[in-house]
């Protein structure tokens, strides 16, 4: 049996726990596959999580579950797991897993595999792919010992839509566990924002980004323009922000903030290396500028050598239309 | 009867004396040892060039140190005569009538002139001039001990006209040791005692600018947390602190507008070591942010007439406040990128093998080259930088140079080192160490000042002995017999990196390139052994502005090197490329070309 540990918060379920159970069954070749959903009152999101083609969904409920605390969490599905006896354990890599799972794990004496991006099963036996240095290697890896094994996924390994559903709901029924508030040691304050500003680019998707080369502050129009096209956050290097054509917090780079956008358009920004730190962890950076010899073109994955102001408007336009 | 009084007298305000030396030479003696008198020919030649011949004094400010040093000699020079009328005056001796005692007087009379004028001079300035490093108010103290001096002057010389056993003359002679007894009195507590300290303090400065001995982990060092950290060395600085305020006007972080003041600095400590409580914070007593904002250029140390190291004490501090997660958070990702990636920047090493092999360079073998070229975390990854580097090869090359790198380098560690992270420093220090012994050069070239430091000063104290030179040495020294053809002159100007020019004292050989190759240097304003900073060192390259008052230390700079006019500003470090260049973003309509000093000299070989 294949037991997939779900996440909420407040009976809202976590987005990550559907691409959990999409992996499970995908990795369940016709093992029936259980959800655990622990939490103080989770009745709605089990009801939700029914709906999925699964042998069975089970609340384990407590009111020392919430809020949340690894102690807690570990007591419940320890005895969660020892009563039900799975062969695979898995859960969404997500910080609340990454701060309690390799304590259930290490408690049970059992293996556990962590951002698990992929997987492949032969004779039985199912390798599990994560990334290693930085995502620039990737390892396969085998559970060993007897099971439980333990797995995390990668969030957005797995596709949430992919997630099949059942033809009629799943039965839900509760799990009696016994979690005792006094062995609790952690006492979780409010959940509160450090520093909150109010553009936070570092959770941007998508970043248009722009230097010198758009030479007046009326040209920012022009670059606004296509991040409205693309759903973007508007950015700057240093010199932008040093005019004050845009406010301090949309700078990007050693100086400003640290960026790891899916996009990064850099529309006229030579890449100075302290621009270059701030950005270099965007997925695909894409750069236009004039100067062939820019050391943006360095980083990009792909460069444009011309006039922004000529090829902006052109891509706006493009996008529109498609 | 007068005997008597002047015993009486002598007994008291030398008590007083006493009593407040010793207050201070206690709190020397409980300081932890880090005294040290290693390089004895340096530091006599130190001490006979800045104490006695009065170097610095003289040096940054002329008039002003001219007409100290007057009162300097003369002080010395009336020693004896002060020791004698003394002995006198308590029945012990009497040598005031003899004839060599006549002809000291003699002697002594042009002196007590050239005092007078020199101290007329101090307190006119003092008064009304009031310059920018005296502080903002006048300080009476100076202005009661300046009056002192000249009434001292003025009775020496009356005592020519007066009949010493006259009551004029008997009036005129009590003045004069009564000013004597006053002035010792209040030595101990006021800045004039430099007086008695500062031959000490100067002879026991290191002979190394900026030395920050490295921490010894066996011994559970730390760096300095509390008043009770502060070596011994660092509290007989703040009592001979003399508050002329050269450091403070040579400071680039102050004449940014920024709140650190290395004079304020030293008398803080002060203030917390005479107030006795030893287990107060550092980082209370100067308050954080100062500490932090620090670029280790050495300008205040550099310019210090009276011994005083304010290095050891700013990096010491932050070494505290590093090793108790107290560092900036700016600082945590340059950490971050050291300890995972070994560079400053947080790339991949694939950056620096791409540069390498697109470069064809060859892996050090000494067998086969004579010298290791040291990139450095710039010439890994800042494409200026290794554009500059690419000339320096093509330099090397065109002269028969062999030379070889590392196939692998990590940052020297100076961030880490300067920014008080001691621990990642060493480790750093010690995996490079390791790997440079194992190639074996005999001499290593780099085109980074800082690197220079780290490995030739940091790492020797690692027990690793190297000889390491700048580009800008090494190429001056290979090209002698070059010249640029033609009469045609580039108007250019250089900026000394400190670590090149204050640091290494390497300020004629980039000059002499830059002539030899056709240009035509404008010089600007704090320029040589004496320049202000760009604004990247101390681990500042990746500072917030925002979070400090003032402008950025790099802007000032870059508006310095404009107001020369020269079109082309040379540098000789990655680090003053970056910030100058990025200072010229900032700086609407500015078009400078910033060009490294390797990469101007082989232009100019390309173009014979």
């Amino acid at each position: 049996m294949i037991l997939v540990i779900a996440e909420q918060r407040g009976g809202t379920l976590n987005r990550t726990t559907w691409e959990t159970i999409a992996a499970a069954q995908q990795i369940a070749a016709g093992r029936p596959i259980t959800i655990v959903l622990p939490g103080a009152s989770v009745g709605t999101a089990a009801r939700e999580l029914a709906t999925a083609a699964v042998a069975e969904v089970l609340t384990v409920e407590s009111p020392a579950l919430e809020p949340y605390t690894p102690d807690g969490y570990t007591a419940a599905l320890q005895s969660a797991i020892e009563q039900l006896s799975p062969s695979l354990v898995l859960l969404p890599h997500t910080y609340q897993t990454r701060d309690f799972a390799p304590k259930l794990a290490a408690r049970l004496n059992r293996p556990i595999i962590t951002d698990v991006i992929a997987f492949k099963t032969t004779g039985g036996q199912s390798t599990f792919a994560r990334p290693v240095f930085q995502g620039k290697l990737t390892a396969e890896v085998a559970p060993q010992g007897p099971a439980p094994h333990f797995v995390t996924v990668q969030v957005g390994a797995f596709r949430p839509d992919q997630a099949e559903r059942g033809a009629t709901p799943a039965p839900v029924r509760a799990l009696p566990v016994n979690v005792e508030a006094g062995a609790i040691r952690q006492k979780p304050e409010a959940p509160f924002q450090q520093a909150k500003q109010a553009v936070d680019l570092s959770q941007a998707a998508r970043i248009v980004s722009v230097g010198r080369g758009i030479k007046e502050q009326a040209n920012i129009a022009v670059a606004q323009a296509l991040a409205d096209a693309l759903g973007a956050e508007l950015a700057a290097s240093r010199p932008i922000c040093d005019s004050g054509w845009l406010p301090m917090e949309r700078q990007v780079g050693s100086s400003g903030q640290t960026v790891a956008p899916k996009l990064y358009l850099a529309l006229g920004i030579s890449g100075a290396i302290q621009h270059l730190v701030g950005m270099k962890g965007a997925h695909t950076i894409v750069a236009i500028n004039k100067d062939p010899d820019a050391p943006i073109f360095e980083v990009a994955d792909y460069g444009i050598v011309g006039d922004l102001f000529e090829l902006v408007p052109a891509l706006v336009k493009a996008l529109k239309d498609s | 009867m007068e005997t008597l009084i002047l015993w009486a007298l002598v007994l008291v305000f030398t008590g007083a004396f006493l009593a407040q030396v010793a207050t201070r030479v206690r709190l020397i003696a409980a300081a932890p040892n880090t005294f040290s008198v290693d390089h004895l020919g340096v530091r006599i030649g130190r001490l006979l060039l800045d104490v006695v011949l009065q170097r610095k004094t003289i040096g940054e400010r002329p008039l002003a140190g001219l007409a100290h040093a007057l009162v300097f000699w003369g002080f010395v020079a009336f020693g004896g005569y002060t020791v004698a009328e003394f002995l006198f005056g308590l029945g012990i001796a009497d040598v005031t009538g003899t004839p060599w005692f006549h002809a000291y007087r003699i002697v002594l009379t042009p002196f007590a002139v050239a005092v007078l004028a020199g101290i007329t001079y101090l307190l006119i300035r003092r008064a009304f001039f009031r310059p920018a490093g005296l502080g903002p108010t006048v300080s009476v103290e100076s202005i009661v001990i300046a009056v002192f001096i000249v009434a001292l002057m003025a009775t020496f010389l009356l005592g020519w006209r007066l009949d010493e056993s006259s009551p004029a003359g008997r009036a005129n002679w009590w003045v004069h040791m009564l000013v004597i007894l006053a002035f010792l009195a209040l030595i101990p507590a006021s800045k004039h005692f430099h007086l008695v300290l500062s031959p000490v303090t100067v002879f026991l400065k290191s002979p190394e600018l900026g030395s920050v001995p490295n921490l010894d982990f066996e011994k559970e060092q730390v760096g300095l947390e509390a008043v009770r950290d502060l070596g011994s060395k660092a509290v007989l600085d703040a009592f001979t602190c003399v508050e002329c305020g050269r450091c403070e006007v040579n400071c680039p972080a102050w004449e940014a507008g920024k709140a650190l003041n290395p004079k304020t600095l030293i008398l803080q400590t002060q203030d917390a070591l005479l107030a006795g409580n030893r287990e107060a914070r550092l980082g209370d007593i100067y308050t954080e942010a100062v500490l932090w904002q620090c670029t280790t250029c050495g300008a205040c140390e550099n310019q210090c007439p009276v011994g005083i190291e304010h290095l050891p004490l700013i990096v010491g501090a932050r070494r505290g406040l590093v090793s108790n997660g107290d560092a900036p958070g700016y600082l945590g990702s340059v950490y971050n990128h050291l300890e995972r990636r070994g560079n400053i920047w947080g790339l991949g090493y694939d950056q620096r093998e791409k540069f390498v092999a697109g470069a064809a360079l060859e892996t050090f073998d000494p067998a086969r080259h004579d010298v290791l070229v040291w990139l450095g975390c710039a010439g890994a990854f800042e494409a200026d930088f290794q554009k500059s580097l690419r000339s320096l090869f093509e330099i090397l090359r065109a002269r028969n140079v062999r030379f070889g790198v590392l196939s692998k380098e990590r940052c020297t560690g100076d961030p880490a080192k300067r920014t008080g992270n001691e621990y990642m420093f060493q480790e750093l220090a010690k995996a490079n160490i390791e790997d440079l012994r194992a190639a074996g050069p005999k001499r290593i070239l780099t085109s980074c000042p800082h690197c220079v430091k780290t490995i030739g000063a940091d790492y020797q104290r690692l027990g690793y002995d190297v000889e390491v030179v700048h580009s800008a040495v090494f190429v001056e020294q290979i090209t002698r017999d070059l010249r640029r053809e033609g009469t045609r002159r580039d108007s250019v100007t250089f900026h000394d990196p400190c670590y090149l020019g204050r640091y290494g004292g390497h300020v004629d050989e980039p000059r002499e390139l830059l002539t030899r190759f056709g240009g035509e240097i404008r010089e600007p304003v704090r320029n040589r052994e004496n320049p202000y900073c760009c604004g990247a060192g101390g681990g500042l390259l990746f500072a917030d502005k925002e979070e400090e008052p003032g402008s950025r230390i790099s802007d000032v700079r870059f508006r310095q090197l404009r107001e020369t006019g020269a079109g082309t500003v040379v540098t000789a470090c990655p680090f003053c490329s970056i910030m100058l260049k990025g200072a010229q973003t900032s700086a609407p309509g500015a078009e400078i070309e910033f060009v490294d000093l390797m990469t101007y000299v082989n232009g100019q070989l390309a173009k014979r």
